[in-house]
């Protein structure tokens, strides 16, 4: 299974060679099987991948992203009209771009384009392993630019995190099943994967955060022991694993211990993380 | 009133180009426009090439042509006043002229024109309207051959105008002229119409779409993604988005943690506790079966289906009971007569509806019942033991549960003391025999036939059964003649058939 010297401009080799010949993504699924058949020939009938799609490389199809791409989406409508996007998502497949091509796709033009970080997303998403899926995706969870989607039930409006969601939880994306990929915390129980900060915090930290607003608001002359009540129940909660609180919304340890110190580091919305607790005295 | 210019329902397409014909939109805009003031002319001739009319039935060689080559056209004139015997002539004369510049092509004018232009005076208008029209059609392909008459050089028009209003200004006419105008405004009308298409055209054309783009464009600007109109209302709603995915993983943990530590604690149960427990669960279980409702007389039994589980436990459905659930109109089927009680309630009356009522009513098993519905013989066990029916032991048998029925309920024959010098012979014969046949048997098959093989197998097998009395090859062998030898003879080693007879 070599990989061919040149790219043919036409899907048909690709196509043909999907049996047993054809170099496998680094998934180790046929690239020209990740689509399903009738999708596929959907695709390849279409007068956009027909025209556009036709003996394009890697650049072009930044050209095609920019030129032609509006809207993210499967196939659309009664006869089942393949999106341009699902098209170049085809050629992708075809094309089969390298790690690099990939990430600069998903970086430096994906701040440019977001349609052709979309692209990329989906592309990384059909074929790569599922440990470099999580690992480049999720910093893409924090990405909130507004993406149009058609679906079958018309037209709508998303985001690019809930794009990325989608494609991590959902079984179906744009027409096309998406390879069953293990779980996060299946990975992270076999070390594979660290578990994931979200840039917000941990819930508790963020409860906590309200909680202590809440205090300094209402207790002005318990000022003390307002801070007592918080910090303490925030050090009882760091002890034991599986603790919960008495309150409306009982929570359970996260896995490691040592998260929330980490976490506290990255608050976007703190300053310094120290700062709140010392006004009551008491140091972190 | 649809256009129609035949009587089907199909939407009317633009007129094809013929050459030589008088191509004109006038007759479709004219349609269209009379839609609007439908109901007052309802009765209104719908506006068409006017057929050939002829005020006077003269022969088929009248000469209509005008002969000097000038185009008439005449698709646009119509009468304006029906009921108006001026316009009717005149209109016929148009007519004529129209037939006369058809004979001019070529062609003959037909008996059916004739008669056209007759019934016209006869019938309303618009029915021989539709007939002249249906025929004007099947009349193009007809040849309109007229003589030709020669008009002078004097009253001869100018041949080269070629539009409707310069043919129809030479009648000075002024219905023709209002005609004529009308026909102006419904031309205009249609080149409205396409240029307007052309307009849309270009302008789709400029905006950059293309070809392959489906026509709902106008879903582009229904939803907006440009970002940055409100940074911090973005956020927001990111932050939201972000803490729900974060609270959906954390509960994802949470039922684990719980199923995890809920195998904790059983196992540190003892064994009492867990049966314990077992036997609540179960008791629970059982409670919740019987207090669901039963099925009322033909009901319908509505499984909820292994599918959508998630999606009605989200919208709180799958706790509900249908069996015992009552409606309004909810009628009780047994209180119907016989006919209306029809599972399903459209065939009622019908001819092809299944009399099936319930499972329970049409089933013919004997489920449970321990009798056969015959009379049971009474008998007094006071009475002295020598009156008494000499099978007793059938009695006890049947007290509790009856034991076998039908065919299985002839008692058991004693034992026999030894079995017959020539079952026991035969019986060893075929255990050696057996041996040998299995590996000839193919031979067999192949050499005696089907008949030989057969008969050879169903003796072996018959022959293996060892009670004495199921001796099936003297029935089989040599099943006529034996009668007579059977009955007398051992009793037990006739066949069951016999006995139950004999019985």
């Amino acid at each position: 299974m070599r990989k061919p010297a040149f790219h043919r401009a036409d899907e048909r080799r690709f196509l043909d060679e999907r049996g047993s010949s054809g170099p496998l993504a680094p998934n180790g699924l046929n690239p020209a099987t990740i689509m399903e058949k009738a999708v596929r020939e959907r695709i390849v009938d279409s007068y956009f991948y027909k025209e556009q799609c036709f003996g394009v490389n890697e650049a072009d199809i930044v050209d095609r992203v920019v030129e032609h791409v509006d809207f993210i989406g499967g196939v659309t409508g009664t006869v089942q009209k393949p999106t341009p996007f699902l098209c170049l998502a085809f050629k992708l497949l075809q094309l089969a771009p390298g790690d690099d091509v990939v990430d600069e796709y998903l970086r430096h033009g994906g701040d440019r384009f977001k349609y052709l970080r979309a692209l990329a997303v989906f592309y990384v998403r059909l074929t790569r392993p599922d440990r470099d899926v999580y690992a480049r995706l999720e910093p893409f969870l924090e990405d909130r630019r507004k993406l149009r989607r058609k679906g079958k039930s018309g037209t709508s409006l998303t985001y690019m995190d809930e794009f990325v969601d989608d494609l991590l939880t959902k079984d179906r994306v744009c027409s096309t099943s998406l390879w069953k990929m293990r779980r996060r915390d299946i990975l992270e129980d076999l070390e594979i994967l660290e578990p994931r900060v979200s840039p917000l915090g941990t819930l508790e930290d963020l409860l906590e955060e309200e909680e202590e607003e809440e205090a300094m608001q209402n207790g002005d002359d318990a000022n003390g022991q307002g801070h007592d009540g918080d910090s303490d129940s925030v050090r009882s909660v760091s002890r034991s694993r599986s603790e919960t609180r008495p309150r409306s919304r009982s929570k359970s340890r996260s896995r490691s211990g040592s998260e929330r110190e980490r976490s506290n580091h990255d608050r976007m919305d703190v300053d310094e993380p120290g700062t709140q607790r010392s006004r009551g005295g008491r140091s972190p | 009133m649809p256009p129609h210019n035949r009587m089907t329902a199909n939407p009317v397409k633009p007129a094809r180009y013929r050459a030589g014909k008088a191509a004109g939109p006038a007759s479709e805009s004219e349609a269209s426009g009379s839609e609007e003031d439908d109901e007052p002319q309802k009765k209104a001739p719908p506006r068409r090439a006017p057929p050939p009319r002829f005020t006077s039935a003269s022969g088929p060689g009248r000469v209509i042509s005008r002969g000097d080559g000038a185009k008439i056209n005449l698709q646009g004139v119509a009468v304006a006043d029906a009921r108006d015997e001026e316009a009717r002539r005149q209109a016929a004369r148009v007519a004529r002229l129209e037939a006369e510049k058809k004979a001019k092509e070529e062609g003959f004018v037909t008996e059916e024109e004739d008669e056209g232009g007759e019934s016209d005076e006869e019938g309303s208008e618009e029915e021989s309207e539709e007939e002249d029209e249906s025929e004007e059609e099947e009349e193009a392909p007809r040849r309109l051959m007229m003589r030709p008459k020669f008009i002078p050089k004097s009253q001869r028009q100018a041949s080269g105008s070629g539009t409707a209003t310069a043919g129809l200004t030479s009648e000075t006419n002024p219905s023709e002229e209002d005609a004529a105008a009308a026909e102006e405004a419904r031309l205009k009308a249609a080149d409205a119409l396409i240029e307007e298409q052309i307009k849309k055209d270009l302008a789709a054309r400029a905006a950059g779409k293309k070809h392959w783009e489906s026509d709902d464009g106008g879903s582009d600007k229904e939803v907006d993604d440009t970002d940055d109109i409100d940074p911090e209302a973005e956020y927001a709603a990111w932050k939201l988005r972000e803490l729900k995915r974060l609270r959906r993983e954390r509960e994802a943990i949470e039922v684990k943690e719980k199923e995890l530590a809920e195998i904790e604690r059983r196992r540190n149960l003892t064994e009492e506790e867990r049966q314990a427990e077992d036997e609540e669960h179960l008791a629970k279980q059982r409670e919740e079966k019987e207090s669901r409702g039963k099925l009322a007389y033909m009901q319908k039994y509505f499984h909820k289906g292994a599918f959508y589980h998630d999606e009605s436990k989200a919208a709180g459905l799958d706790k509900r009971d249908l069996v015992g659930a009552k409606f309004a109109d909810d009628v009780n089927r047994e209180l119907l007569p016989k006919a209306l009680q029809l599972r399903d309630q459209t065939k009622v009356g019908k001819k092809g509806a299944t009399k099936y009522r319930d499972l329970k009513s049409e089933d013919t098993g004997q489920w449970g019942r321990l009798d056969d519905g015959r009379p049971k013989r009474e008998f007094d066990r006071n009475v002295d033991e020598r009156f008494q029916p000499d099978d007793r032991r059938r009695d006890w048998d049947k007290g509790g549960d009856s034991g076998a029925k039908g065919a299985n309920a002839i008692p058991l024959g004693d034992r026999r003391d030894k079995p017959r010098e020539e079952d026991r012979d035969r019986y060893r014969r075929n255990d050696r025999e057996e041996g040998k046949s299995r590996d000839r048997s193919r031979d067999r098959y192949r050499d005696d036939g089907h008949d030989s093989y057969r008969r050879r197998d169903s003796s072996r097998d018959r022959r293996r059964s060892r009670s004495p009395r199921h001796d099936r090859d003297d029935r089989d062998d040599r099943r006529k003649r034996s009668l007579s030898r059977d009955r007398d003879g051992d009793r037990y080693e006739s066949d069951k058939r016999r006995r139950v007879e004999a019985r």
